[in-house]
């Protein structure tokens, strides 16, 4: 993420601090668009996000003057916002143990081929040896990508963000990337 | 500063400077990598194929309707307006709950203690996850004094022994308040800085950036560190300056003179410590800066002289050793005007003048030749 947005963040956090109603209107605006994105990656139900969503901004207003610095307000509500969600999937469908169900939970991911195909940028052909790859990724390895190249976390937050290691953040990725090198490598000829 | 030549596919793909070109297509940047790759022309299908690789990833954002996130925003204000309850001490959540979402207004107090609760427990997860060499493990259990460049410029940071610092923006610095007693004069740093520092042989002057140490006795580097990157870089201006890293185990580390986990680096050198791999790399810089003064420089025109002397010469201006085989190249003599000339582009003018070719290996000028007659 960019410094000056760190910097904006940190200024908002400080008139929340103020009781600033404003600067939780602003936050809330800024990082619903993100927010949705990521909530609606473990469930179809947009409601159930948006809840989420109300409630995990409702806290951070709450513990307002609790004190305690929020280095990156993304990572931090991203974060909030997962379990939350998985927590209220959890509780919906019933689950026995909700470290299973953390480990097992879906993750709703679609890379837009097809948009890639009708701007030409790719083959038709290319465009199915393309799908047929992503089809094969894991979820975590979606959620990986989804995290490192959408959200841009560090590995650090992706890691702690999945309950995984460093290390398997780190492999996870590079996994995806040789599948993705071995279908372009032909093409460019690198080897 | 990040040197692109190093890239392979990948780091080019993990890099968030080069995603931002291919996702965002700012004209900036596409100046700018347009520029890197006229510069760097061998660059051009890694490029290529990194970028095909990002384009097959990208994701793109979900369609939300302003009205939509106007109102969800008016219905949280609604929401805290009508709660002016404030908890401040983490509670124990309750052992049932409803669902949310059907009596949400009613539900509303029982959730902002699991709230609470959560970020508890988010905070604590995080403080034993952390990195072994993060900055709270540098600094933890010494007593510093710490500063935190918030703005947008490099801050001067005058330390007690004499030495100087700019801060750059994001970056963080502590030092012991005793600075000016003691052993070693250590510095903790997180992000990036540029030091001079006053010499003193007796003292050693240390910085401590994540697993990297820098060890100087008086000279001018700068540091960079972020915790998010994946490597760490030490640039060296004038001087000489030693760094090790805390990763590698003291045990290959041994008190004899060639101690395997250490680097010295010269001025124009730039270390590149790879986090992962745990590996340095030694590349000079892509517009090396003259050490001596501009007027030392504008005696550099010669005349048949010596290849011998254009090259001790030209190695003490820049500080960059310039490797070649002296019987070999006995010789040479050279007739060139380099004043004014880059680093680079005087070695290509003395290469061409003798028929040489250059490669730049481990931070030094290595001359390939066969001889002249």
């Amino acid at each position: 993420m960019p410094l000056h947005d760190t910097h904006a963040d940190q200024n908002l956090l400080q008139q929340l601090q103020q009781s600033d109603e404003q600067a939780l209107a602003a936050l809330m605006k800024k990082y619903y668009p993100d927010l949705y994105s990521y909530g609606t990656r473990f469930t179809t139900d947009a409601g159930l996000v948006k809840d989420c969503i109300q409630e995990v901004f409702i806290s951070l207003w709450q513990r307002r003057h609790n004190g305690g610095a929020i280095l990156s307000l993304k990572y931090y509500l991203l974060r909030a916002v997962k379990n939350k969600v998985l927590k209220s999937l959890h509780r919906l469908a019933n689950n026995t143990h909700l470290d299973d169900w953390q480990d097992g939970h879906p993750f709703l991911q679609e890379f837009p081929v097809e948009k890639l195909i009708i701007e030409k940028q790719i083959s038709e052909e290319k465009g199915m040896a393309l799908r047929k790859t992503l089809a094969q990724l894991s979820k975590r390895q979606q959620e990986v990508i989804y995290l490192k190249f959408y959200h841009h976390l560090d590995h650090a937050q992706i890691a702690e963000l999945m309950n995984i290691s460093r290390q398997s953040v780190y492999n996870l990725l590079h996994e995806t990337l040789q599948k993705l090198r071995a279908l372009w490598q032909a093409e460019f000829l690198t080897r | 500063m990040k040197d692109f030549r190093l890239y392979d596919i990948t780091d080019f793909v993990m890099d968030e400077d080069f995603v931002r070109w291919v996702y965002e297509q700012r004209p900036e940047d596409d100046q700018l990598w347009r520029n890197w790759l006229a510069r760097n022309p061998d660059k051009h299908l890694v490029v290529a194929e990194a970028r095909a690789i990002l384009q097959s990833l990208y994701i793109a954002p979900p369609v939300i309707r302003n009205e939509e996130i106007q109102a969800e925003t008016d219905r949280l204000l609604q929401t805290i307006r009508q709660q002016p309850m404030e908890i401040v001490e983490p509670v124990e959540p309750p052992a049932k709950l409803v669902r949310v979402r059907t009596r949400f207004w009613y539900a509303a107090a029982a959730i902002l203690i699991v709230g609470v609760a959560g970020i508890t427990f988010y905070l604590n997860k995080k403080a034993t996850v952390r990195e072994s060499y993060s900055w709270e493990n540098m600094t933890a259990s010494r007593s510093l004094i710490e500063q935190v460049n918030t703005s947008d410029k490099p801050v001067t940071i005058a330390l007690a022994d004499g030495s100087a610092l700019s801060l750059s923006p994001g970056s963080r610095i502590g030092y012991a308040n005793y600075f000016d007693s003691g052993e070693f004069r250590d510095v903790y740093l997180s992000g990036e800085a540029f030091f001079e520092v006053t010499k003193n042989p007796d003292r050693p002057f240390r910085v401590f950036a994540n697993e990297i140490v820098t060890k100087v006795l008086g000279t001018s580097f700068s540091v960079r560190s972020f915790e998010k990157d994946t490597t760490i870089q030490v640039i060296v201006r004038t001087g000489k300056v030693t760094v090790y890293s805390r990763a590698v185990p003291t045990t290959k580390r041994s008190a004899t003179d060639h101690k395997p986990g250490e680097v010295i680096l010269t001025p124009n050198q730039q270390l590149v410590y790879e986090k992962t791999g745990q590996k340095f790399q030694k590349v000079l810089l892509d517009e090396p800066l003259l050490i001596v003064s501009k007027v030392t420089e504008q005696k550099m025109e010669y005349e048949d002289a010596a290849l011998s002397k254009v090259f001790s010469e030209l190695s003490k201006a820049y500080g960059i050793n310039i490797v070649y085989d002296s019987e070999l190249l006995d010789k040479c003599t050279v007739t060139a005007d380099l004043k004014n000339e880059t680093f680079y582009h005087k070695l290509d003018l003395i290469c061409t003048a003798i028929g040489a070719t250059y490669e730049i290996i481990d931070g030094q000028a290595v001359i390939q030749s066969n001889g002249c007659q």
